[in-house]
C-alpha cells in the first residue's frame, strides 16, 4: 500500500498568533466598512473623496493580505467595537476627516502592539507594513482637517485590546 | 673517498649560500622583530578582526546612529537659511522633526542600554560620507537652481529611509517587545515623511501616487502605496535650470553600515 499523503495544512503559525492575527483582521474590516460608509455619504462626494477612496482601497489590501496569511477558516466579522465608535461620525461632514484620523491612530497603536506580541516574523512583517502606512494615512487626514502639526503628529492613541 | 679542488670549491659555495638563506629566514641580530617584516618560514602574528556579531543591541545602536544622522542633516539645513519665504513652513517641519529625532534617539538608547550595551550617540559614519555628504555638496553646488526645494526633498528622503530602517529591523530583531517599541518610533517617522511630502507637494491628487504629466515620472506622494516599502529609494538633488540633477541612491544601514559593538564615536 503506498504512503498516505498527509493534505492537511501546516499551520504558519501559532494559535496565539492566529488569534492576534484574525484580531486585526477584524479591525481592518470594520475600517474598510468605515471608509465604504464615509466614500458613500456626502463627504465622499468632497474634494478629499479621491483621498478617502484611496486609503479604503489599502484598508481592503490590509483585509485580503491578513486573509491571505491566516489562511483557511479566516474570520470575516467587523470587529463590532471599532465600527460602533467610529460610525455616526465617519459621515458627518464636520467631523469625518478628524474621526478617520482618530480611527487610522487607534488601527496603528492596536496593530503595533500586536507587532509586540506575535511570535511569527512574518506575520510582524507584514502587520509592521500596515502601520507605516496607516500613520501616514493619519497624518494626511490630520492636514486636510486643518488640525494642526501636533494633531498630525500625535501618535497617543490607546491601541484595542484583543 | 678522493675531495678534489673543485668538489671543495662547489662545497664551501654550497656552505655559504645555505647560511645566506638561513639567516634571511630567522631572526636577525640588531634587527627589531616586527609582524610588518615577515621572515621566511616563520608565521607573522595576526590580529582577529573583533567579532561582528549582529545582536537586537546592534540593530538598535544603527537605528541611534540614523537619528544622529537625520539631526546633524536639519542641522545643516537649516543653517544654510534657504527655508525661508514659501519654504517657511518647510523649516517649521525642520526644527520639529530635528526635536522629535533627539527623542527618537534618546528612546532608542534607552533600550540599547535596556539590553546592557552602550549607547551609540552619534551620526552613522558611513551613511554620512555616502548619503549625507554628497547630498549637501549637490545643494550648496553653484549650478543649483532651488536649493531650498532640494532641502526639503534630501529632508523627505531620510525620514523615508528612516521609516524604512525601523520597519526593516521588525523582521530582524529577536525580542517582540522591541519590534514593537521600533515600530512606534518608525511610525513617527513615516508621519514625518508624509508631511514633508505634502509640504513640497500640497497638490490633493499628489496624495497617492501620480505621474508627472511632463516627465512622466512618479510625483512625490504622501501616501505612495498601500504597505510600507523596504526598496531602495532615490532622490535628484543638484539640479540646474534645466532640472538636470544627480540621483542619489539611498539604502537602509547594512552589513557595512551598522553600528556593532565594536564600533565607537569618534
Amino acid at each position: 500500500m503506498p504512503p498516505r499523503l498527509d493534505l492537511n495544512p501546516v499551520p504558519q503559525f501559532s494559535d496565539a498568533d492566529g488569534a492576534l492575527l484574525g484580531f486585526a483582521l477584524g479591525a481592518e474590516t470594520a475600517a474598510h466598512s468605515l471608509y465604504e460608509s464615509a466614500a458613500a455619504s456626502t463627504v465622499g462626494a468632497g474634494e478629499t473623496g479621491p483621498a478617502l477612496a484611496l486609503m479604503r482601497d489599502h484598508h481592503r489590501a490590509y483585509v485580503q493580505a491578513l486573509n491571505g496569511l491566516y489562511g483557511e477558516g479566516a474570520p470575516t466579522d467587523r470587529s463590532a467595537a471599532v465600527v460602533a465608535a467610529f460610525a455616526s461620525r465617519v459621515t458627518d461632514p464636520a467631523d469625518a476627516l478628524l474621526a478617520l484620523r482618530e480611527l487610522e491612530n487607534v488601527l496603528a497603536a492596536t496593530h503595533t502592539a500586536l507587532v509586540g506580541r506575535l511570535e511569527s516574523v512574518d506575520a510582524a512583517a507584514l502587520v509592521a507594513s500596515i502601520v507605516t502606512t496607516e500613520a501616514r494615512h493619519a497624518a494626511v487626514l490630520a492636514g486636510l482637517a486643518n488640525a494642526g502639526l501636533d494633531a498630525a503628529l500625535d501618535a497617543s492613541a490607546e491601541p484595542l485590546a484583543p | 673517498m678522493t675531495i678534489s679542488r673543485r668538489d671543495l670549491l662547489r662545497l664551501g659555495a654550497l656552505s655559504l649560500g645555505t647560511g645566506g638563506v638561513l639567516a634571511a629566514c630567522g631572526p636577525q641580530a640588531g634587527v627589531e622583530e616586527s609582524p610588518n617584516v615577515p621572515s621566511l618560514g616563520v608565521a607573522p602574528t595576526t590580529t582577529a578582526l573583533p567579532p561582528a556579531e549582529v545582536t537586537d543591541a546592534v540593530l538598535l545602536r544603527t537605528a541611534a546612529s540614523l537619528e544622529y544622522l537625520a539631526i546633524d542633516a536639519y542641522d545643516a539645513a537649516l543653517d544654510l537659511g534657504v527655508l525661508v519665504g514659501p519654504y517657511a513652513g518647510v523649516a517649521a517641519l525642520a526644527r520639529r522633526f530635528r526635536d522629535d529625532h533627539r527623542g527618537h534617539a534618546d528612546a532608542v538608547n534607552a533600550l540599547v542600554k535596556g539590553l546592557g550595551a552602550e549607547p551609540f550617540e552619534c551620526a552613522n559614519t558611513r551613511l554620512t560620507e555616502s548619503y549625507l555628504a554628497p547630498a549637501l555638496a549637490l545643494i550648496t553646488a553653484d549650478e543649483t537652481a532651488d536649493p531650498a526645494a532640494e532641502v526639503a526633498l534630501l529632508a523627505h528622503a531620510l525620514e523615508q529611509l528612516a521609516t524604512q530602517t525601523y520597519q526593516g529591523v521588525v523582521a530582524a530583531l529577536g525580542d517582540p517587545a522591541l519590534r514593537a517599541a521600533a515600530l512606534r518610533i518608525g511610525a513617527d517617522e513615516s508621519r514625518h515623511a508624509a508631511l514633508l511630502a505634502r509640504a513640497i507637494s500640497p497638490a490633493l491628487e499628489t496624495i497617492g501616487t501620480t505621474l508627472d504629466p511632463g516627465t512622466g515620472k512618479p510625483r512625490l506622494a504622501a501616501v505612495p502605496a498601500a504597505f510600507g516599502s523596504l526598496s531602495a529609494l532615490q532622490v535628484t538633488l543638484g539640479r540646474d535650470d534645466a532640472g538636470a540633477g544627480t540621483t542619489l541612491a539611498l539604502d537602509t544601514p547594512s552589513l557595512n553600515s551598522l553600528a556593532y559593538a565594536f564600533v565607537a564615536c569618534a
